[in-house]
């Protein structure tokens, strides 16, 4: 019934044009090449600042789903595939493409993001509100365990180094603490310096990570000349044929099962439910339709595809239930929801219940947006990938340094931001992710709020940490966790090694 | 077969020597120290009765120490960094500083333009700088696209977003490009 509601506030004329809107920018900038999902809602904050917050939340609603589609079209129609979250998308649509089959590929995998993300917001509408009246119950203890999993998940587990993973989230955990002290209200390396006294705002730190550093980073190696682009063929033979129909559907809903559950689990988020979703239907493929794999098999886009989607649905349970981003792209959406005063944990359902069904229903028509828009606009989002690359960058650079400057208006800030670029650009150089330090600066300071409160309560008692059932299950479900991606990166080594050597050989 | 897959397209070339690599670890390191030799002096409320402000710093300081130092033994053994690839990256290129040094140089550029000459004025200079850096061509098209769209921007954040981005001498009287 409270779906309803928010059906009635995300289906008024005015907040539909705002979904549209979303989707559009959202999808168009996340077709950028370099730009993923995570800096593209950090690059559209700003035109949301003037907006209310059921607009707000509707047009972000619009940008998430917006940027991860759009992701996937640079991956499938650029001749140089390269973010990791695409890689996978980019394995065996990149090659449909080369043979001629992009028009399908897009297809399959517009509708399959559809068909995912519809089923994963289902299962989000039923879920969430059952996970919020649980996590009500749960006391500090629970929530520092909590976080440890989602800090050593994100810090130790996604990138190809763990030192350097806890490297940048230990310097995510530090500018986090710079400012004032929630619980005491003291200093803290703020070094007298007035603008360090209300802290390093989270958006000049993401933008500046993500955006100016990596137009630094790129530009330093600017691959120069035309832009290689697939073109994309038109005709009756170019479109899913019933055949395509028939090899996509079962990997469209594998990948959404298989996406959601990752996508709720501090586990990873969308790049761990797409590798395991490819490596499915590599295994479940017989015959022809195995050999092709690696030279274009159709499901290998579609049931990744799927699986990206129904994570990025699936990563909002523990982000509004829980208050806790699992990825990147949840850390700059917790980031936006704050901005509105909106403080997503166990009580928002209570406090903001008729928010929180608008941006749940504005989900359900984003996504339908998504699928009506991108069939049709393909050619507009060929012509975006054709941008001549000085002029991105460049465009890039603007938008970065208007974001940064219009979080306060102090010209000053954009000083931040820029040594945060430089930060960034070293950090890719020398193979740090950056995605830990950002959720290490939005979560640090809630964890050590929770820390604390913990074991004040127990008259500094440390065990009393362990103590709460709760938080023993989460503390072994994370050693499973660990030894489980252990294997899967040896498979995801294998995988990855894979088709390049079938690809040699021929 | 190994012979066939050293044609396979060239990774990411390391830096030869890995200095700057070192040099980036010991940045962690050095920061690490400097805030476990300031947190001891984070006052603590007489009130306090839990672990204070000054343990988590603690912590956090000496994670960025051992990480660091962890990242520096790495390098010393030859396990080097693995730089992030990207779309437009062309990995085999050598680092163009200069180019880098230009773009550095328009933003903090930008930084001093806001307020004086106004964003419009300051963004323009921002874009047609990067683009100029980046070996765009011809330089007049390079300006009017800078120009246009500085103004786009005044009119869509300024004027339609009510985003407060102030219009500089230039354009003061322009109503439009304001909120």
């Amino acid at each position: 019934m409270l779906l309803l509601e928010g059906f009635s506030t995300a289906l008024q004329p005015v907040y539909l044009l705002y979904a549209l809107g979303g989707v559009f920018v959202g999808t168009a900038v996340g077709v950028l090449p370099g730009i993923g999902p995570a800096m593209t809602v950090a690059l559209l904050m700003p035109i949301t600042y003037a907006l209310d917050p059921a607009a707000a939340l509707i047009v972000f609603a619009g940008i998430y789903y917006g940027g991860m589609y759009g992701g996937s079209t640079t991956s499938i129609l650029l001749n140089t595939p390269g973010e990791s979250s695409s890689i996978v998308t980019a394995l065996e649509g990149n090659k449909m493409a080369k043979a001629g089959r992009g028009a399908a590929a897009l297809a399959t995998a517009a509708i399959g993001s559809f068909i995912a993300g519809t089923i994963a917001t289902v299962l989000l509408t039923f879920l969430a509100p059952v996970v919020a009246d649980f996590a009500v119950g749960l006391g500090p203890v629970d929530y520092v365990a909590l976080m440890v999993v989602a800090f050593l998940t994100v810090g130790a587990l996604l990138g190809a180094s763990v030192l350097r993973g806890l490297a940048s989230l230990a310097l995510g955990l530090f500018i986090g603490l710079i400012g004032i002290d929630d619980s005491t209200a003291q200093q803290r390396f703020t070094f007298d310096n007035p603008t360090l006294v209300d802290g390093v705002d989270m958006v000049l730190v993401a933008v500046g990570l993500f955006a100016l550093g990596e137009a630094l980073y790129v530009a330093s190696k600017l691959r120069h000349g035309p832009v290689e682009l697939i073109p994309v063929s038109k005709g009756k033979n170019a479109w899913l044929s019933k055949e395509d129909w028939k090899r996509s559907w079962k990997p469209w809903l594998r990948g959404t099962f298989i996406g959601f559950p990752i996508g709720t689990v501090p586990a990873g988020g969308a790049d761990v439910s797409t590798f395991l979703s490819y490596a499915a239907e590599r295994k479940l493929a017989k015959g022809a339709n195995k050999a092709q794999f690696g030279k274009g098999a159709i499901e290998g886009v579609a049931g990744p595809e799927a699986a990206n989607n129904a994570a990025a649905a699936g990563v909002l349970v523990p982000l509004l239930t829980l208050g806790i981003p699992t990825t990147a792209t949840a850390a700059m959406m917790l980031t936006a929801f704050q901005r509105y005063q909106i403080q997503p944990g166990p009580l928002l359902f209570e406090n903001q219940g008729a928010l929180v069904w608008t941006l749940i229903a504005s989900l359900y028509v984003g996504n339908l947006m998504l699928l009506v828009l991108n069939l049709p606009l393909v050619g507009l989002w060929v012509k975006i990938l054709q941008i001549p690359r000085p002029y991105l960058y460049a465009g890039i650079l603007v938008f970065a340094a208007l974001g940064a400057f219009s979080v306060n208006f102090s010209p000053s800030d954009v000083g931040i931001l820029l040594v945060v670029g430089i930060l960034g650009y070293f950090m890719r150089r020398y193979g740090y992710p950056v995605a830990p330090m950002v959720v290490a600066m939005i979560l640090g300071p809630m964890f050590e709020v929770q820390l604390r409160r913990s074991l004040q309560l127990s008259q500094n008692d440390p065990t009393a940490l362990f103590s709460s059932p709760f938080a023993l299950v989460v503390y072994v479900s994370m050693a499973l966790i660990f030894a489980a991606s252990w294997w899967l990166r040896r498979r995801q080594a294998a995988v990855e090694a894979a088709p390049v050597r079938e690809q040699v050989s021929v | 077969m190994s012979s066939l897959v050293s044609e396979s397209p060239p990774v990411a070339t390391p830096a030869k020597r890995p200095t700057g690599e070192i040099l980036f670890a010991l940045v962690f390191v050095s920061v690490g120290v400097a805030g476990l030799v300031t947190a001891g002096s984070i006052p603590i409320p007489p009130s306090e009765t839990g672990i204070g402000p000054r343990a988590f710093p603690y912590i956090v300081c000496g994670m960025l120490v051992l990480c660091g130092a962890g990242v520096v033994l790495q390098v010393l053994r030859g396990k080097v960094g693995q730089a992030e690839d990207s779309e437009d990256l062309d990995v085999t290129a050598k680092t163009d500083w200069v180019a880098l040094a230009k773009l550095v140089g328009f933003v903090v550029l930008h930084i001093f333009l806001i307020e004086p000459a106004g964003w419009p004025v300051a963004a323009a200079v921002l874009f047609s700088g990067a683009a100029w850096s980046l070996d765009a061509k011809p330089l007049w098209k390079v300006i009017t696209v800078s120009v246009v769209l500085a103004l786009v921007l005044q009119y869509v954040f300024g004027g339609l977003l009510g985003v407060s981005l102030p219009p500089g001498p230039l354009l003061e009287g322009v109503a439009f490009f304001h909120g």
